[in-house]
């Protein structure tokens, strides 16, 4: 446990000295983030006062919509991006050769890009609530419910892109469609009770939906965990079965790339 | 139990425990390894074709402990394919690679934890951290005990001749340097089997001498060095053994004596792959070869 402790911190300190001396990195993903949020505060107040999605006001409706939505794609995107340069640079294959197992590693970079991710989503609620006035009415414990479920899908969402990366190369493509798909029925910008019939429940299938829903529940209406307790279920069953999966399918690839002389491929 | 019939003999330490030590640290076995190409899907403007290459055949060798052994081969031999096939970067297609009587297919990480590899690739690293950061983080990925760990650290910067360039960014450095830092990285694990490609390539003169000279000491403190270079010099000044790939197969595998120049190693080599060999002397024009415009 201490090493697996000792490890993390390793990769939390590799990422972050390189965040950091990325000085302009850090700076354009700030102000991107304060774009958005007054792009959303402006649409917000053009559709009008009127416009109450789920009985909150639209524009902290779009804030943990919006917010959530960026942590799953950023987050799973930021550790596909570092397992793509691992893999152009060579270093990859000799991260392989350490003593640390390859699916243990790469589980913890992933927790790394996921902390920064987390601390973007941080900084983008706070921002929302002080700068742009959005109300809120938090419920601590069902916040922390339902990020930590949303953490464990967002974590199976970035395993199952590096899967994809190390087996066919393809991981750029999979967020690209689940992020188009997921941006249209997560209800990120509008509730899915809005959709037709159908396209609500594939919405409905959607792990994304249950944590933005859990999010909102927990953030804007205080709602607590037995009151969110078949949206934090969904979101826990989701998680239960989509990490095991990504951590199967993660070790067959490694092990199917080390087979094929793949690891490297890109 | 597994399988530990590899030379092994068994001694009892102070506290009585059974300690294993192995004549031969490293065996490989009638290893093959073939690679696949497959054309991309929509390959109608590209004359790209499928096939395979054969990248080891039935190859079969070991190596003691405190032995150096160097991979000779032209481009394309199977010399990389060989250090990474023990590295486990690779796995075989057939036959077995055991180090310390690890398998490295059922064993990965416990032949992880005992073989140390400096690849050819130069930028292997964390470009926006330091060199010392760099072996700071892989170190704890070796699981080198963190109290241990900044004086494992100051060693190997010395062993490697970057104490100066200890605090530069690794997007600094020179291709000689990533060299360097690359053997560093290789041996702050106290590894018992090190496995080096081309590692004096970039490296000036002095440089390689004392690297020539490190690799020696290792040697005598127990460490099984296995060397894939294409510099006769080299293999004639530190290697034990030499090993002679072409096209995937073992040719020669042949002690040396120490009384090898590198002009017979490089006459062996052209004699057993069956290439003419140019004579250095008349390679180049007579008006650019520094010796002859002098005359």
């Amino acid at each position: 446990m201490n090493s697996i402790l000792d490890k993390l911190l390793a990769i939390l300190r590799r990422d972050l000295l390189t965040a950091i001396r990325q000085r302009s990195g850090v700076a354009m993903t700030f102000a991107g983030l304060f774009t958005e949020l007054a792009a959303f505060y402006y649409l917000a107040r053009a559709i009008g006062p009127g416009f109450h999605p789920g009985g909150v006001q639209y524009f902290p409706f779009l804030l943990v919509g919006t917010g959530v939505y960026t942590f799953f794609l950023m987050s799973a995107q930021a550790f596909l991006n570092a397992v793509q340069q691992a893999q152009q640079t060579g270093t990859l294959e000799v991260l392989m050769t350490t003593s640390t197992p390859p699916a243990e590693l790469l589980i913890l970079s992933a927790i790394s890009a996921f902390a920064g991710s987390l601390v973007n989503l941080l900084v983008y609620l706070l921002a929302g609530v002080a700068v742009f006035r959005a109300a809120i009415h938090v419920d601590l414990i069902s916040c922390a419910v339902a990020l930590v479920l949303s953490l464990a899908i967002a974590l199976s969402i970035g395993v199952l892109a590096a899967t994809v990366q190390i087996a066919l190369q393809k991981g750029s493509a999979l967020i690209w469609l689940l992020g188009s798909g997921l941006w249209f029925l997560s209800g990120t910008l509008f509730p899915v009770q809005s959709l037709p019939r159908p396209l609500e429940l594939l919405a409905r299938a959607a792990p994304l939906s249950y944590a933005i829903d859990a999010m909102r529940g927990a953030l804007l209406e205080g709602r607590s965990v037995t009151t969110m307790a078949f949206t934090l279920a969904a979101l826990a069953a989701f998680a239960v079965a989509m990490l095991p999966l990504a951590l199967g399918a993660l070790s067959l690839s490694l092990r199917r790339a080390r087979q094929c002389g793949t690891l490297s491929s890109y | 139990m597994h399988d530990r019939c590899d030379a092994a003999r068994v001694l009892f330490n102070s506290q009585n425990q059974i300690r294993w030590i192995f004549m031969n640290q490293l065996f490989f076995e009638s290893v093959r390894k073939v690679f696949h190409h497959r054309p991309a899907l929509f390959n109608w403007v590209g004359k790209e074709r499928g096939g395979e290459t054969i990248a080891l055949d039935g190859v079969s060798f070991s190596a003691a402990s405190s032995e150096i052994v160097a991979l000779l081969g032209p481009n394309g031999s199977g010399k990389t394919t060989t250090l990474k096939l023990i590295s486990t970067m690779l796995l075989p297609d057939a036959g077995s690679v055991r180090v310390g009587g690890f398998d490295s297919r059922h064993d990965g990480s416990k032949v992880r934890r005992q073989v140390g590899i400096a690849v050819a690739t130069e930028r292997s690293f964390f470009p926006r951290l330091s060199a010392r950061e760099n072996l700071n983080f892989f170190a704890a990925l070796d699981e080198v005990h963190r109290r241990e760990r900044p004086r494992r650290i100051e060693e190997v910067l010395i062993e490697a001749g970057l104490k100066e360039q200890a605090d530069t960014l690794a997007m600094k450095f020179s291709s000689g340097m990533y060299q360097r830092l690359g053997l560093a990285r290789a041996l702050i694990k106290h590894p018992s089997v090190l496995l080096l490609d081309e590692p004096t390539r970039s490296l000036d003169a002095a440089a390689t001498s004392n690297f020539w000279t490190l690799i020696r000491a290792l040697a005598v403190q127990g460490a099984t060095v296995l060397l894939a270079t294409h510099n006769f010099a080299e293999a004639a000044a530190v290697a034990d053994r030499l090993l002679l790939l072409h096209q995937g197969a073992l040719l020669e595998d042949r002690k040396l004596n120490g009384r090898e120049s590198a002009d017979d190693l490089r006459t062996l080599y052209f004699r057993r792959i069956g290439e003419h060999q140019t004579d250095p002397d008349h390679a180049m024009p007579r008006e650019i070869h520094p010796a002859r415009a002098a005359s």
